[in-house]
Protein backbone atom coordinates (compact mmCIF):
# COMPACT_ATOMS: atom_id res chain seq x y z
CA UNK A 1 0.00 0.00 0.00
CA UNK A 2 3.03 2.31 0.60
CA UNK A 3 4.08 1.65 -2.69
CA UNK A 4 1.13 1.99 -4.41
CA UNK A 5 0.33 5.71 -3.34
CA UNK A 6 3.70 7.77 -4.00
CA UNK A 7 6.69 8.77 -2.13
CA UNK A 8 4.79 11.39 -0.52
CA UNK A 9 3.17 8.33 1.53
CA UNK A 10 6.17 6.96 1.49
CA UNK A 11 8.24 9.24 3.85
CA UNK A 12 5.35 8.44 6.37
CA UNK A 13 5.29 4.84 6.13
CA UNK A 14 8.15 4.82 9.13
CA UNK A 15 11.32 4.72 6.81
CA UNK A 16 11.78 8.05 5.96
CA UNK A 17 15.62 9.03 6.10
CA UNK A 18 16.41 11.98 8.09
CA UNK A 19 18.75 14.20 5.75
CA UNK A 20 21.06 16.71 6.70
CA UNK A 21 22.84 18.72 3.77
CA UNK A 22 26.03 20.53 4.34
CA UNK A 23 29.07 21.78 3.11
CA UNK A 24 32.85 20.77 3.65
CA UNK A 25 35.19 23.32 5.23
CA UNK A 26 39.06 22.34 6.07
CA UNK A 27 38.18 18.87 6.30
CA UNK A 28 35.45 19.11 8.27
CA UNK A 29 31.72 18.72 8.51
CA UNK A 30 29.52 20.11 11.09
CA UNK A 31 26.37 18.53 12.27
CA UNK A 32 24.46 20.09 15.18
CA UNK A 33 23.35 17.84 17.95
CA UNK A 34 19.86 19.28 17.85
CA UNK A 35 19.26 17.50 14.32
CA UNK A 36 19.29 14.01 17.15
CA UNK A 37 16.74 15.28 18.59
CA UNK A 38 14.05 12.93 17.35
CA UNK A 39 15.74 10.33 15.49
CA UNK A 40 19.35 8.54 15.85
CA UNK A 41 20.08 8.59 12.44
CA UNK A 42 21.18 11.38 9.94
CA UNK A 43 22.06 10.51 6.20
CA UNK A 44 24.52 14.17 5.71
CA UNK A 45 25.11 14.72 2.23
CA UNK A 46 27.95 17.40 1.98
CA UNK A 47 27.90 19.62 -0.95
CA UNK A 48 30.26 18.90 -4.21
CA UNK A 49 30.60 15.48 -1.85
CA UNK A 50 30.71 11.98 -4.32
CA UNK A 51 29.34 10.62 -1.24
CA UNK A 52 26.48 10.30 1.25
CA UNK A 53 28.03 9.76 5.22
CA UNK A 54 25.92 7.74 7.84
CA UNK A 55 26.16 9.61 10.65
CA UNK A 56 24.38 7.11 14.08
CA UNK A 57 23.93 8.22 17.56
CA UNK A 58 25.06 5.82 19.89
CA UNK A 59 23.48 4.36 22.88
CA UNK A 60 26.41 6.10 24.46
CA UNK A 61 26.13 9.10 23.03
CA UNK A 62 28.62 8.87 21.13
CA UNK A 63 28.63 9.35 17.26
CA UNK A 64 29.51 6.89 14.41
CA UNK A 65 30.36 8.36 10.94
CA UNK A 66 30.49 6.03 8.09
CA UNK A 67 31.19 6.62 4.35
CA UNK A 68 28.67 5.14 2.04
CA UNK A 69 30.70 3.83 -0.28
CA UNK A 70 31.16 0.46 -1.06
CA UNK A 71 34.68 -1.26 -0.28
CA UNK A 72 34.34 -3.81 -3.24
CA UNK A 73 34.21 -1.05 -6.33
CA UNK A 74 33.72 1.97 -4.71
CA UNK A 75 29.67 2.38 -6.32
CA UNK A 76 27.51 4.61 -3.76
CA UNK A 77 25.39 3.10 -1.16
CA UNK A 78 21.74 3.53 -0.46
CA UNK A 79 20.27 3.57 2.94
CA UNK A 80 17.62 0.92 3.61
CA UNK A 81 16.07 -0.18 6.18
CA UNK A 82 18.13 -2.50 8.02
CA UNK A 83 21.62 -1.23 7.08
CA UNK A 84 23.06 -0.45 3.59
CA UNK A 85 23.37 -1.58 0.10
CA UNK A 86 24.91 -1.35 -3.35
CA UNK A 87 23.14 -1.67 -5.81
CA UNK A 88 26.34 -2.70 -8.86
CA UNK A 89 26.86 -6.11 -7.22
CA UNK A 90 24.89 -6.74 -4.47
CA UNK A 91 27.21 -6.11 -1.35
CA UNK A 92 25.10 -5.34 1.57
CA UNK A 93 26.21 -3.87 4.99
CA UNK A 94 24.57 -3.15 8.39
CA UNK A 95 24.25 -0.44 10.79
CA UNK A 96 27.24 -0.60 11.75
CA UNK A 97 28.88 -0.90 8.45
CA UNK A 98 29.75 -4.77 8.41
CA UNK A 99 29.52 -6.63 5.61
CA UNK A 100 26.70 -8.52 5.25
CA UNK A 101 26.45 -9.70 1.99
CA UNK A 102 29.06 -10.23 -0.04
CA UNK A 103 31.17 -9.54 -2.81
CA UNK A 104 32.58 -6.62 -0.53
CA UNK A 105 34.85 -8.08 2.07
CA UNK A 106 35.56 -4.73 4.15
CA UNK A 107 33.72 -2.98 6.59
CA UNK A 108 32.65 0.48 5.65
CA UNK A 109 35.46 3.39 5.73
CA UNK A 110 34.57 5.17 9.54
CA UNK A 111 35.31 9.07 10.09
CA UNK A 112 36.24 10.19 13.41
CA UNK A 113 33.79 11.98 15.37
CA UNK A 114 33.49 14.48 18.30
CA UNK A 115 31.20 16.88 19.55
CA UNK A 116 32.17 20.74 20.60
CA UNK A 117 29.78 23.32 21.44
CA UNK A 118 26.83 21.05 20.32
CA UNK A 119 28.04 20.25 16.99
CA UNK A 120 29.17 16.96 15.85
CA UNK A 121 32.47 17.71 13.88
CA UNK A 122 33.29 14.72 11.46
CA UNK A 123 36.79 14.80 11.06
CA UNK A 124 37.08 13.96 6.88
CA UNK A 125 40.51 11.47 6.77
CA UNK B 1 9.65 10.23 -33.01
CA UNK B 2 12.79 8.83 -34.58
CA UNK B 3 14.05 13.13 -34.65
CA UNK B 4 13.19 12.95 -31.06
CA UNK B 5 14.74 9.73 -29.80
CA UNK B 6 18.06 10.49 -31.83
CA UNK B 7 18.18 13.89 -30.19
CA UNK B 8 17.62 12.88 -26.74
CA UNK B 9 20.11 10.35 -27.35
CA UNK B 10 22.72 13.61 -29.38
CA UNK B 11 21.68 15.17 -25.61
CA UNK B 12 23.02 12.71 -23.10
CA UNK B 13 26.07 12.36 -25.29
CA UNK B 14 26.74 15.83 -25.34
CA UNK B 15 25.75 16.28 -21.50
CA UNK B 16 28.34 13.26 -20.82
CA UNK B 17 30.62 14.90 -22.69
CA UNK B 18 30.25 18.55 -21.23
CA UNK B 19 30.18 17.47 -18.09
CA UNK B 20 33.28 15.42 -18.41
CA UNK B 21 35.17 18.43 -19.32
CA UNK B 22 34.19 20.48 -16.26
CA UNK B 23 37.63 21.30 -13.73
CA UNK B 24 37.92 19.31 -10.87
CA UNK B 25 37.16 21.61 -7.82
CA UNK B 26 38.83 21.54 -4.35
CA UNK B 27 36.26 19.03 -2.87
CA UNK B 28 36.79 16.84 -6.50
CA UNK B 29 40.31 16.78 -5.57
CA UNK B 30 39.26 16.13 -1.83
CA UNK B 31 36.91 13.49 -2.81
CA UNK B 32 39.50 11.69 -5.07
CA UNK B 33 41.96 11.29 -2.55
CA UNK B 34 39.33 9.03 -0.66
CA UNK B 35 40.00 5.92 -2.82
CA UNK B 36 43.55 3.94 -1.73
CA UNK B 37 43.63 2.29 -5.22
CA UNK B 38 42.27 3.71 -8.59
CA UNK B 39 42.45 0.42 -10.18
CA UNK B 40 40.56 -2.63 -8.61
CA UNK B 41 40.40 -6.19 -9.91
CA UNK B 42 37.30 -8.80 -8.72
CA UNK B 43 36.07 -11.83 -10.15
CA UNK B 44 33.73 -14.55 -10.01
CA UNK B 45 33.38 -18.47 -11.77
CA UNK B 46 31.62 -21.55 -10.81
CA UNK B 47 31.59 -25.35 -11.19
CA UNK B 48 29.47 -28.15 -11.40
CA UNK B 49 28.32 -31.51 -11.45
CA UNK B 50 25.07 -32.43 -13.28
CA UNK B 51 23.89 -35.94 -13.65
CA UNK B 52 20.90 -36.38 -15.91
CA UNK B 53 18.15 -39.07 -15.01
CA UNK B 54 16.48 -38.47 -18.57
CA UNK B 55 19.88 -39.09 -20.42
CA UNK B 56 20.95 -41.41 -18.08
CA UNK B 57 24.23 -39.22 -18.08
CA UNK B 58 27.07 -36.88 -16.14
CA UNK B 59 29.31 -33.66 -16.94
CA UNK B 60 31.40 -31.69 -15.08
CA UNK B 61 32.14 -27.83 -16.23
CA UNK B 62 33.63 -24.88 -15.19
CA UNK B 63 30.42 -23.10 -16.65
CA UNK B 64 31.81 -19.38 -15.91
CA UNK B 65 34.95 -17.68 -15.11
CA UNK B 66 34.56 -14.16 -14.90
CA UNK B 67 37.35 -11.19 -14.28
CA UNK B 68 35.98 -7.69 -13.23
CA UNK B 69 38.68 -4.91 -13.68
CA UNK B 70 37.08 -1.29 -12.77
CA UNK B 71 39.76 1.99 -13.05
CA UNK B 72 38.85 5.10 -11.72
CA UNK B 73 40.08 8.37 -13.62
CA UNK B 74 38.55 10.79 -10.54
CA UNK B 75 35.27 9.85 -8.01
CA UNK B 76 33.23 11.53 -11.20
CA UNK B 77 34.48 9.06 -13.92
CA UNK B 78 35.23 5.23 -13.83
CA UNK B 79 35.14 2.35 -16.24
CA UNK B 80 33.46 -0.97 -15.46
CA UNK B 81 34.58 -4.12 -17.51
CA UNK B 82 33.68 -7.94 -16.78
CA UNK B 83 35.20 -10.37 -18.97
CA UNK B 84 33.62 -13.35 -19.15
CA UNK B 85 34.88 -17.41 -20.68
CA UNK B 86 32.17 -19.70 -20.57
CA UNK B 87 32.73 -23.81 -20.63
CA UNK B 88 36.49 -22.55 -19.38
CA UNK B 89 37.36 -23.30 -23.46
CA UNK B 90 37.03 -21.29 -26.57
CA UNK B 91 38.73 -23.89 -28.98
CA UNK B 92 38.79 -23.25 -33.04
CA UNK B 93 36.71 -25.95 -34.80
CA UNK B 94 34.95 -27.04 -31.67
CA UNK B 95 31.45 -26.42 -30.29
CA UNK B 96 31.15 -24.89 -26.98
CA UNK B 97 32.53 -22.41 -24.62
CA UNK B 98 32.12 -18.29 -25.79
CA UNK B 99 34.13 -15.28 -24.44
CA UNK B 100 32.63 -11.89 -24.46
CA UNK B 101 32.26 -8.97 -22.28
CA UNK B 102 29.50 -9.22 -19.73
CA UNK B 103 29.78 -5.50 -19.32
CA UNK B 104 31.80 -2.60 -20.23
CA UNK B 105 30.75 0.80 -19.59
CA UNK B 106 31.64 4.48 -18.59
CA UNK B 107 29.81 5.45 -15.49
CA UNK B 108 29.75 9.33 -14.71
CA UNK B 109 28.94 9.93 -10.81
CA UNK B 110 26.79 13.52 -10.96
CA UNK B 111 26.28 13.40 -7.39
CA UNK B 112 26.37 10.83 -4.13
CA UNK B 113 23.34 9.98 -5.34
CA UNK B 114 23.19 10.15 -9.19
CA UNK B 115 25.28 8.47 -11.51
CA UNK B 116 25.14 7.80 -15.75
CA UNK B 117 26.61 4.83 -17.51
CA UNK B 118 27.12 4.41 -21.09
CA UNK B 119 28.33 1.47 -22.89
CA UNK B 120 27.54 -2.39 -22.18
CA UNK B 121 25.62 -2.40 -19.46
CA UNK B 122 23.37 -4.90 -17.99
CA UNK B 123 19.87 -3.30 -17.13
CA UNK B 124 17.77 -3.67 -14.01
CA UNK B 125 15.58 -6.56 -14.61
CA UNK B 126 14.52 -9.16 -12.61
CA UNK B 127 17.06 -9.60 -9.71
CA UNK B 128 20.02 -11.93 -11.24
CA UNK B 129 20.23 -10.06 -14.76
CA UNK B 130 22.29 -6.78 -12.30
CA UNK B 131 23.65 -9.20 -9.26
CA UNK B 132 24.63 -12.81 -10.87
CA UNK B 133 27.72 -13.43 -8.32
CA UNK B 134 26.89 -17.16 -7.98
CA UNK B 135 27.72 -17.21 -4.05
CA UNK B 136 24.66 -15.03 -4.10
CA UNK B 137 21.74 -17.28 -5.19
CA UNK B 138 21.11 -21.03 -4.51
CA UNK B 139 21.33 -23.49 -6.53
CA UNK B 140 24.52 -24.70 -8.74
CA UNK B 141 22.04 -23.01 -11.51
CA UNK B 142 20.58 -19.61 -12.18
CA UNK B 143 16.64 -20.15 -11.95
CA UNK B 144 15.39 -21.30 -15.17
CA UNK B 145 12.79 -18.16 -14.91
CA UNK B 146 15.60 -15.43 -15.32
CA UNK B 147 17.33 -17.48 -17.43
CA UNK B 148 14.86 -17.95 -20.19
CA UNK B 149 12.04 -15.22 -19.40
CA UNK B 150 14.35 -12.69 -18.71
CA UNK B 151 17.37 -13.50 -20.86
CA UNK B 152 19.80 -12.85 -17.88
CA UNK B 153 22.47 -12.06 -18.45
CA UNK B 154 20.97 -9.15 -20.83
CA UNK B 155 23.30 -7.00 -21.77
CA UNK B 156 22.87 -3.97 -24.13
CA UNK B 157 24.58 -0.47 -25.87
CA UNK B 158 23.17 2.30 -24.33
CA UNK B 159 22.88 4.91 -21.58
CA UNK B 160 21.37 4.55 -18.25
CA UNK B 161 20.41 6.62 -15.45
CA UNK B 162 20.77 5.40 -11.95
CA UNK B 163 19.63 7.73 -8.71
CA UNK B 164 18.27 6.98 -5.61
CA UNK B 165 15.78 9.62 -3.07
CA UNK B 166 17.61 10.60 0.05
CA UNK B 167 14.53 11.44 1.87
CA UNK B 168 13.11 7.90 1.48
CA UNK B 169 15.11 4.46 0.53
CA UNK B 170 13.79 4.08 -2.95
CA UNK B 171 15.52 3.78 -5.95
CA UNK B 172 15.16 4.42 -9.85
CA UNK B 173 16.63 3.78 -13.02
CA UNK B 174 15.94 4.28 -17.02
CA UNK B 175 17.35 3.49 -20.15
CA UNK B 176 17.79 3.52 -23.22
CA UNK B 177 19.32 0.62 -25.37
CA UNK B 178 19.72 -1.21 -28.85
CA UNK B 179 16.30 -3.13 -29.67
CA UNK B 180 16.51 -6.66 -30.05
CA UNK B 181 16.66 -9.00 -33.23
CA UNK B 182 13.21 -11.02 -33.70
CA UNK B 183 15.11 -12.95 -36.72
CA UNK B 184 17.42 -14.38 -33.75
CA UNK B 185 14.46 -15.54 -31.93
CA UNK B 186 14.39 -19.29 -31.93
CA UNK B 187 11.98 -21.76 -30.75
CA UNK B 188 11.78 -22.85 -26.77
CA UNK B 189 14.37 -19.81 -26.44
CA UNK B 190 12.56 -17.16 -25.56
CA UNK B 191 14.22 -13.75 -26.25
CA UNK B 192 17.69 -15.11 -25.98
CA UNK B 193 18.96 -15.33 -29.64
CA UNK B 194 17.48 -11.69 -30.52
CA UNK B 195 19.97 -10.14 -28.24
CA UNK B 196 22.96 -8.60 -29.65
CA UNK B 197 24.81 -8.46 -26.56
CA UNK B 198 27.34 -5.31 -27.50
CA UNK B 199 28.29 -7.08 -31.22
CA UNK B 200 27.50 -4.83 -34.45
CA UNK B 201 23.70 -4.33 -32.59
CA UNK B 202 21.50 -3.15 -35.05
CA UNK B 203 20.24 0.48 -33.63
CA UNK B 204 16.96 0.71 -36.39
CA UNK B 205 15.06 -0.13 -33.04
CA UNK B 206 15.74 1.47 -29.62
CA UNK B 207 14.51 -0.22 -26.37
CA UNK B 208 13.62 1.84 -23.40
CA UNK B 209 14.15 -0.06 -19.74
CA UNK B 210 12.66 1.62 -16.43
CA UNK B 211 12.67 -0.04 -12.80
CA UNK B 212 11.86 1.13 -9.47
CA UNK B 213 13.33 -0.47 -6.25
CA UNK B 214 11.88 0.32 -2.60
CA UNK B 215 13.29 -0.85 0.83
CA UNK B 216 11.34 -1.36 3.84
CA UNK B 217 12.81 -2.61 6.87
CA UNK B 218 13.71 -6.23 5.88
CA UNK B 219 11.63 -6.24 2.16
CA UNK B 220 12.91 -5.02 -0.93
CA UNK B 221 10.65 -4.79 -3.58
CA UNK B 222 11.45 -4.19 -7.25
CA UNK B 223 9.30 -3.42 -10.67
CA UNK B 224 10.67 -3.01 -13.41
CA UNK B 225 9.97 -3.11 -17.64
CA UNK B 226 11.06 -3.42 -20.81
CA UNK B 227 9.68 -1.99 -23.91
CA UNK B 228 11.55 -1.56 -27.75
CA UNK B 229 11.45 -2.41 -31.28
CA UNK B 230 12.76 -5.80 -33.01
CA UNK B 231 12.65 -5.49 -36.33
CA UNK B 232 16.18 -4.90 -36.41
CA UNK B 233 16.43 -4.08 -40.13
CA UNK B 234 16.43 -1.35 -42.45
CA UNK B 235 12.75 0.08 -43.02
CA UNK B 236 13.10 -1.40 -47.05
CA UNK B 237 14.20 -4.58 -45.65
CA UNK B 238 11.02 -4.31 -42.31
CA UNK B 239 8.57 -3.63 -45.70
CA UNK B 240 10.03 -6.58 -47.80
CA UNK B 241 9.51 -8.63 -44.51
CA UNK B 242 5.93 -7.61 -43.67
CA UNK B 243 6.96 -6.22 -40.17
CA UNK B 244 6.95 -2.98 -38.81
CA UNK B 245 10.06 -0.41 -38.91
CA UNK B 246 10.54 2.58 -36.86
CA UNK B 247 11.99 2.88 -33.50
CA UNK B 248 9.57 0.61 -31.50
CA UNK B 249 8.81 -1.52 -34.69
CA UNK B 250 7.86 -4.60 -34.02
CA UNK B 251 7.65 -4.47 -30.52
CA UNK B 252 8.49 -6.90 -27.65
CA UNK B 253 7.24 -5.81 -24.09
CA UNK B 254 8.59 -7.06 -20.45
CA UNK B 255 7.29 -6.17 -17.26
CA UNK B 256 8.42 -7.73 -13.59
CA UNK B 257 7.90 -7.52 -10.37
CA UNK B 258 9.51 -8.99 -7.39
CA UNK B 259 10.51 -8.90 -3.37
CA UNK B 260 12.78 -10.26 -1.31
CA UNK B 261 12.66 -10.41 2.71
CA UNK B 262 15.39 -11.71 4.46
CA UNK B 263 15.41 -11.94 8.77
CA UNK B 264 16.23 -14.26 11.34
CA UNK B 265 17.88 -16.58 9.03
CA UNK B 266 15.06 -17.06 6.77
CA UNK B 267 15.50 -15.63 3.22
CA UNK B 268 12.68 -15.51 0.48
CA UNK B 269 12.68 -14.36 -3.05
CA UNK B 270 9.27 -14.29 -4.96
CA UNK B 271 9.41 -12.75 -8.81
CA UNK B 272 7.13 -12.98 -11.72
CA UNK B 273 7.49 -11.84 -15.07
CA UNK B 274 5.63 -11.85 -18.49
CA UNK B 275 6.72 -11.30 -21.90
CA UNK B 276 4.60 -9.37 -24.96
CA UNK B 277 5.46 -10.05 -28.53
CA UNK B 278 2.15 -8.28 -30.05
CA UNK B 279 3.67 -8.66 -33.89
CA UNK B 280 4.47 -13.08 -33.21
CA UNK B 281 2.64 -13.69 -36.51
CA UNK B 282 4.31 -11.56 -38.33
CA UNK B 283 7.40 -12.60 -37.19
CA UNK B 284 6.68 -15.97 -37.87
CA UNK B 285 5.58 -15.41 -41.87
CA UNK B 286 9.17 -13.58 -42.15
CA UNK B 287 11.23 -15.89 -40.40
CA UNK B 288 9.50 -19.24 -39.47
CA UNK B 289 11.07 -19.66 -36.01
CA UNK B 290 8.00 -20.10 -34.57
CA UNK B 291 7.79 -17.06 -31.98
CA UNK B 292 5.32 -17.07 -29.47
CA UNK B 293 2.89 -13.99 -28.48
CA UNK B 294 3.28 -14.07 -24.59
CA UNK B 295 5.39 -16.20 -22.27
CA UNK B 296 5.34 -16.04 -19.03
CA UNK B 297 7.20 -17.70 -15.60
CA UNK B 298 7.47 -16.90 -11.74
CA UNK B 299 9.11 -18.53 -9.03
CA UNK B 300 8.82 -18.88 -5.05
CA UNK B 301 12.16 -19.51 -2.94
CA UNK B 302 12.36 -19.95 0.35
CA UNK B 303 15.98 -20.86 2.23
CA UNK B 304 17.06 -20.76 6.60
CA UNK B 305 20.62 -20.60 7.26
CA UNK B 306 20.95 -22.95 10.31
CA UNK B 307 23.92 -21.23 11.43
CA UNK B 308 22.42 -17.95 11.63
CA UNK B 309 22.15 -18.67 15.68
CA UNK B 310 25.37 -20.52 15.88
CA UNK B 311 28.25 -18.44 16.61
CA UNK B 312 31.10 -19.72 13.60
CA UNK B 313 34.44 -18.34 12.58
CA UNK B 314 33.80 -16.39 9.38
CA UNK B 315 30.16 -16.40 9.81
CA UNK B 316 29.97 -19.54 8.33
CA UNK B 317 26.48 -20.09 6.66
CA UNK B 318 24.57 -23.13 5.71
CA UNK B 319 21.43 -22.27 3.66
CA UNK B 320 18.76 -24.68 2.90
CA UNK B 321 16.13 -24.47 0.34
CA UNK B 322 13.42 -25.23 -1.41
CA UNK B 323 11.97 -23.13 -5.29
CA UNK B 324 9.48 -23.72 -7.23
CA UNK B 325 10.04 -22.33 -10.46
CA UNK B 326 6.70 -21.98 -13.09
CA UNK B 327 7.14 -20.50 -16.95
CA UNK B 328 5.28 -21.19 -20.05
CA UNK B 329 7.73 -20.25 -22.98
CA UNK B 330 4.67 -20.28 -25.20
CA UNK B 331 1.56 -19.23 -23.19
CA UNK B 332 -0.01 -17.70 -26.54
CA UNK B 333 1.05 -18.95 -29.91
CA UNK B 334 -0.36 -16.80 -33.23
CA UNK B 335 -2.00 -18.47 -35.90
CA UNK B 336 1.14 -18.97 -37.89
CA UNK B 337 2.88 -20.28 -34.98
CA UNK B 338 2.61 -23.84 -32.98
CA UNK B 339 2.22 -25.38 -29.80
CA UNK B 340 4.83 -27.27 -28.11
CA UNK B 341 4.17 -28.35 -24.75
CA UNK B 342 7.24 -28.93 -24.02
CA UNK B 343 8.02 -25.37 -23.40
CA UNK B 344 5.38 -25.37 -19.99
CA UNK B 345 7.16 -26.47 -17.38
CA UNK B 346 7.20 -27.06 -13.62
CA UNK B 347 10.49 -27.24 -12.01
CA UNK B 348 11.07 -27.84 -8.22
CA UNK B 349 14.47 -27.13 -6.67
CA UNK B 350 15.88 -28.43 -3.11
CA UNK B 351 19.28 -28.68 -1.56
CA UNK B 352 21.54 -26.55 0.79
CA UNK B 353 24.51 -23.93 -0.04
CA UNK B 354 27.54 -23.88 2.58
CA UNK B 355 29.32 -20.48 2.56
CA UNK B 356 32.81 -21.48 5.05
CA UNK B 357 33.16 -17.53 4.08
CA UNK B 358 30.25 -15.17 2.71
CA UNK B 359 32.67 -15.14 -0.93
CA UNK B 360 33.00 -18.34 -1.45
CA UNK B 361 29.89 -21.36 -1.81
CA UNK B 362 29.16 -25.21 -2.10
CA UNK B 363 26.31 -26.00 -3.63
CA UNK B 364 24.09 -29.26 -3.60
CA UNK B 365 20.86 -29.01 -5.22
CA UNK B 366 18.57 -31.16 -7.48
CA UNK B 367 16.01 -30.11 -9.84
CA UNK B 368 12.84 -32.19 -10.14
CA UNK B 369 11.34 -31.08 -13.57
CA UNK B 370 8.09 -31.79 -14.61
CA UNK B 371 6.94 -30.42 -18.23
CA UNK B 372 3.88 -30.97 -21.01
CA UNK B 373 3.77 -33.41 -23.64
CA UNK B 374 6.15 -32.76 -26.85
CA UNK B 375 4.84 -32.20 -29.69
CA UNK B 376 5.61 -34.47 -32.22
CA UNK B 377 4.53 -32.21 -35.35
CA UNK B 378 8.14 -29.75 -34.86
CA UNK B 379 10.17 -32.82 -34.83
CA UNK B 380 11.29 -32.63 -38.39
CA UNK B 381 14.73 -34.16 -38.59
CA UNK B 382 14.01 -36.78 -35.70
CA UNK B 383 17.45 -38.45 -34.77
CA UNK B 384 17.59 -42.06 -34.86
CA UNK B 385 19.64 -42.90 -31.69
CA UNK B 386 17.45 -39.93 -29.33
CA UNK B 387 15.65 -41.24 -25.97
CA UNK B 388 12.14 -41.07 -25.99
CA UNK B 389 10.98 -37.62 -24.55
CA UNK B 390 10.24 -37.42 -21.01
CA UNK B 391 7.68 -35.32 -19.48
CA UNK B 392 9.37 -36.10 -15.57
CA UNK B 393 13.02 -36.09 -15.15
CA UNK B 394 15.60 -34.93 -12.58
CA UNK B 395 19.16 -33.07 -12.70
CA UNK B 396 21.33 -33.68 -9.46
CA UNK B 397 23.86 -30.71 -8.74
CA UNK B 398 27.33 -30.27 -7.17
CA UNK B 399 29.60 -27.48 -7.46
CA UNK B 400 31.75 -24.61 -5.88
CA UNK B 401 31.35 -21.25 -6.81
CA UNK B 402 33.27 -17.66 -5.76
CA UNK B 403 33.18 -13.85 -5.55
CA UNK B 404 35.59 -11.31 -5.19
Amino acid sequence: MCLAIGTGMLASCGSAVPLYKTSIANNRISVPVSTFAQTDFQLISPEKFAYNIGLRKENDGTYTALLLRCTHHDNQLITTGNGYRCTLHGSQFNKEGQVTNGPAERSLKKYPTQVVDNQIIIQIT
Amino acid sequence: MLKTFTLSLLFSVIAVAAYAQQPLSAEDSLTRNLSSSATTVGGYGNAFYQNNSHLQSAKVNLERGVIFIGHKFNDKISVFSELELEDAKLASGESGGEISFEQLYLKFNLNANQYLVAGLYTPRIGIINENHLPNTFNGNERNYVETLIIPATWRELGVGFYGNLTSVPLTYSVGLVNGLDAGGFAHGTGLRGGQFEGRNASANNLAVTAAVQYFYKDFKFQVSGYYGGAAAVSKRKADSLGLNSGIFGTPVAVGEADVQWAADGFQVRALGTAVSIPDAEKINHAYANNTPKTEYGAYLEVGYDLLSHVKTQHNQQLVVFVRDEKFNLNAEIPNSGVTDGALNQNHVVAGFTYLPIRNVAVKADVRFIHTGDQNAALIVNPNPVALPYQTDYNLVNLGVAFSF
